[in-house]
């Protein structure tokens, strides 16, 4: 069992848009990358409860020219309005980087 | 066809850029010199209050730089997004630095201006005729939502710009556009592949994020050729990279994939990356899948009042341990205590934030709480006028400093005020209220072309 903040390079989060957050995992090389987006530890299932939101408003797309997962969710308040806590959405990647990911017996 | 060349002088007009890769980049010879000035991300604010997040002088020297070098080479020049947030006021300002450039260096290019700030009952029709829609989770737009709009703005796409050329503009200030917009539109009056000129476009308008050294902003050059592209940094001795020009396609967008502008649809699922030499990445196979409707961005705020601010920290141990009770009775008490001197509750907002427990996260911070020693404490009101915010952040910093708690030892004071004065006026504060989709009859439908005299006095 690993976690994922030691396999991937690059773990972040920014707004796409006011009502969106995106979240990029990307990796060093295929190895790690195939590791992971195979392992189905990314999945609209296991996004979803770290964020509050339901499994049909993720959207997980693996983008494999560059070795990255993009993950995009609605955000729970509209960037910048009142109670907002993260109007550039820059540190919204914390949960990601706990996530297990089981590597083959 | 002959090789298009194109230099993005900064990934944000104001962010700044090294003389030696402007110097540099003009010496290739070059067809273009643009950058974007705008963006969404620092929030509302700026298009409510019609003011720029970078600075005057900042935007001085990056526009001054660009003008001067393209006058003298006579290559053109756009500013997208002018000021931040492409309002009128935002272009306005623009304007007012670029003549100030012009009448210093005494130059006077030939100068056009785009305009995208619609008016209300402009856009009152368009939602009577049921021709906007949400961007994504926001309620659909109405009258009411028009009418309580402070301001509203339209991201152009490469149309107007195209306008601007046949006027024989050197420069280009421009209202909200599309950040690739600003590049695409000269390659696509010259007949170049749609899919590589917008695809470069949407690579090249970060400026330096393809970059590597990544040593603050600078600039990068798009060379577009019949078939493909070539992405290279203005600098001599910086580098691109294909993992960082692929990934870029990644950035601040829903999907890698699709990237939706006002005429089509971006597909850049078989786009091929290729790292030609140490410094240059070359790009193919982008396709452009054109709409068969025009339509545009519309990106609007309304004012909801006036905040004030107040910052403070806790180091009382007793005090950390039991934060979340405290806060809650501190608001049972503030409610109170601003029912007393006459402020009904629902006049305000307030919003307390606690730095060390889950101010970031809110409720989806996944650490237990309890680690910090010290806890950061963020009052905000937000209140219909000024005199109420001030009013209730005043209450809410009495009450958080004296009010009591079980075992509480440190009886004359509960926090650790950082400023005098300690509550900080924040001004208006507006909300993204439009955040939708405008369908037009055509791409200058939602534009205003006119042409900036730089000799005029005003």
């Amino acid at each position: 069992m690993t976690k994922l903040r030691d396999l991937a390079k690059v773990i972040r989060s920014k707004n796409a848009g006011a009502l969106f957050l995106t979240l990029d995992i990307m990796f060093e090389n295929e190895d790690a990358y195939r590791k992971v987006s195979e392992s189905g530890a990314i999945t609209p299932r296991t996004i979803a409860p770290l964020y509050k939101v339901s499994d049909n408003e993720v959207e997980v797309i693996p983008f494999d020219v560059a070795l990255a997962i993009k993950i995009t969710i609605p955000r729970r308040i509209i960037a910048g309005s009142p109670g907002d806590t993260d109007v550039y959405g820059a540190q919204q990647h914390a949960p990601l980087m706990e996530i297990t990911i089981p590597t083959e017996t | 066809m002959k090789p298009i060349r194109i230099m993005a002088a900064s990934g944000m007009l104001g962010y700044g850029f090294t003389e030696e890769a402007f110097l540099n980049g003009l010496n290739l010879g070059l067809d273009l010199i643009a950058c974007d000035a705008g963006s969404a991300d620092p929030g509302p604010y700026y298009l409510g209050s019609g003011s720029a997040f970078v600075s005057r002088l900042a935007v001085k020297r990056d526009l001054g730089l660009m003008v001067a070098g393209g006058f003298e080479s006579k290559i053109p020049v756009f500013i997208g997004s002018a000021g931040g947030s492409g309002s009128d006021a935002q272009v306005d300002w623009t304007l007012g630095i670029l003549k100030e450039i012009c009448t210093e260096k005494n130059i006077n290019p030939n100068v056009i201006v785009l305009r995208s700030e619609l008016n209300k009952e402009d856009l009152k029709i368009k939602i009577r005729a049921g021709r906007t829609a949400p961007l994504g989770p926001i309620d659909p737009l109405t009258e009411e939502h028009a009418e309580e709009t402070h301001r509203v703005v339209a991201m152009m796409g490469a149309e107007p710009f195209q306008e601007a050329i046949n006027a024989g503009a050197d420069v280009v200030i421009a209202g909200r556009s599309s950040d690739a917009a600003i590049y695409a539109a000269l390659p696509l009056s010259l007949g170049c592949d749609p899919g590589l000129a917008w695809h470069m476009g949407k690579i090249i308008e970060c400026g330096a994020q393809v970059i590597e050294p990544r040593e603050g902003q600078d600039c990068v050059i798009g060379t577009l050729f019949d078939d493909c592209f070539t992405i290279e940094p203005g600098h001599p001795d910086r580098r691109c990279t294909r993992t960082r020009v692929a990934a870029h396609t990644l950035y601040e967008n829903p999907s890698p994939y699709k990237l939706k502008e006002p005429s089509g649809t971006l597909n850049t699922k078989s786009a091929v990356f290729e790292q030609l030499d140490e410094r240059v990445v070359r790009v193919s196979g982008s396709k452009w899948e054109p709409s068969d409707r025009y339509t545009v961005k519309l990106e609007g705020v309304k004012q909801l009042g006036y905040r004030t601010i107040f910052i403070a920290g806790i180091r009382d141990p007793i005090l950390v341990a039991t934060i979340e009770d405290f806060i809650k009775s501190c608001r049972q008490r503030v409610s109170k205590d601003v029912t007393a001197i006459g402020i009904s509750e629902n006049s305000y907002t307030l919003d307390i934030k606690v730095y060390g427990h889950n101010a970031v996260m809110g409720e989806n911070e996944v650490q237990a709480p309890g680690n910090s020693h010290e806890l950061g404490i963020l009052v905000d009101v937000i209140a219909s006028d000024e005199d109420t915010s001030k009013a209730v952040c005043a209450k809410v910093r009495y009450s958080l400093l004296h009010t009591d708690f079980p075992g509480r030892m440190c009886i004359s004071g509960n926090l650790a005020i950082p400023f005098s004065p300690s509550d900080l006026s924040a001004g208006e504060v507006y909300e993204f209220n439009i955040w939708h989709i405008m369908e037009c009859d055509g791409p200058m439908e939602p534009v205003r072309i006119e042409v900036f005299d730089t000799n005029t006095i005003n």
